[in-house]
């Protein structure tokens, strides 16, 4: 089929990024909706968690100062705080951890609206066609079949832990973070986009 | 932003199925387009990205008051995260999103990609606990 000309695709993209920060009030990241989906259970009680320590202040209040002696130990915080003039309890029991405020399953919603996406976009322009494969390059490459297969379910993984490991993908470092000047999306997606590069020439020049 | 749980489902339900329909449109879902576009063979997918994240610059900087939070911090897996994410992208043709937008065109063999990246974030939350000390500041 006929592409969008760069203009073209880049107005969709770019009004895509723009509209979604406007719309659900947090930046494009497809990779953080992954992680909300894939550790459901655990989002879900930090969920919890964060919602209970809010409407009640003691709890907030000690899980704080849990935090506090996890991060500088008993003598280091004690000793901060009697320098104050104040006492601590001898034992702080809760601990809290941040949260996204999303629910795992409006993430949820997301990934299957992107399959929702797909399938209006290849019936609407004619091209959709059950395949196995991806096309003529790719199996150009890395064959057909079981081997295509492998291949595929390798990059997966190198994409999920990679995308978890570096904080984000295309969307979240590449679109959102590099549009607001943050810095370690410009470093993350020179380092995506150069290993992208030089991959994909290494694997031409083995095939 | 304050939403209901049902704002929550639509709004993101919508900003999901424009990104399928936009990244199919553009081609970024075709593997063929993708690796032409990572060997310099032909430039249109790159100038799309550039444009779009300078479209998006404009905006942000700009015109709109308010912006939500980014969750971007430094930290020691940055750098070896992007490198693995950027490798997977070159051979599978995906990044997180791609390979559902791929299911839905009928590219079935991308049902073997998102299984991939399934495993890829539920490991790599129990690597990051075992072996790895710093602090990744998302809290997505």
């Amino acid at each position: 089929m006929e592409y969008l000309t760069w203009w073209k695709g880049a107005l969709a993209l770019g009004g895509l990024t723009v509209v979604c920060a406007l719309m659900v009030g947090r930046m494009l990241g497809v990779s953080g909706a992954w992680a909300n989906v894939v550790n459901w259970r655990e989002e879900r009680e930090k969920r919890k968690t964060a919602a209970a320590l809010r409407s009640n202040a003691p709890a907030m209040q000690n899980a704080l100062l849990a935090a506090t002696l996890a991060q500088f130990g008993e003598t280091a915080t004690h000793q901060a705080f009697a320098n104050q003039g104040i006492t601590l309890p001898a034992q702080a029991a809760t601990r809290a951890t941040p949260t996204s405020g999303v629910r795992w399953t409006a993430h949820l919603t997301f990934l299957a609206a992107m399959v929702l996406g797909g399938f209006i976009a290849a019936i609407a322009s004619g091209q959709f066609q059950i395949r196995l494969d991806l096309g003529a390059a790719h199996t150009r490459l890395f064959g057909t079949g079981i081997q295509e297969w492998l291949t595929l379910l390798g990059g997966g993984i190198l994409v999920g832990f990679g995308t978890q490991m570096g904080g984000g993908c295309t969307s979240g470092h590449g679109l959102s973070g590099v549009s607001r000047l943050t810095p370690p999306s410009m470093l993350a997606t020179a380092m995506f986009f150069g290993s992208a590069v030089a991959v994909s020439f290494i694997v031409e020049g083995f095939a | 932003m304050k939403l209901s749980p049902l704002q929550q489902h639509i709004r993101y339900g919508l900003v999901g199925m424009l990104m399928g329909i936009t990244l199919s449109y553009i081609g970024f879902t075709n593997y063929n387009e993708t690796h032409k576009m990572f060997l310099f063979a032909d430039l249109r997918m790159l100038f799309t990205f550039a444009g779009a994240v300078a479209f998006a610059a404009f905006f942000f900087n700009f015109l709109v008051q308010g912006l939500p939070a980014t969750n971007k911090h430094l930290h020691p897996g940055v750098i070896p995260g992007s490198l693995l994410f950027g490798a997977g992208w070159a051979i599978s043709g995906a990044c997180p999103s791609i390979a559902l937008v791929q299911i839905g065109q009928g590219q079935l063999g991308a049902v073997f990609t998102a299984f991939g990246i399934l495993f890829g974030v539920w490991s790599y939350r129990h690597v990051h606990r075992r072996f790895f000390r710093w602090d990744s500041g998302s809290c997505s």
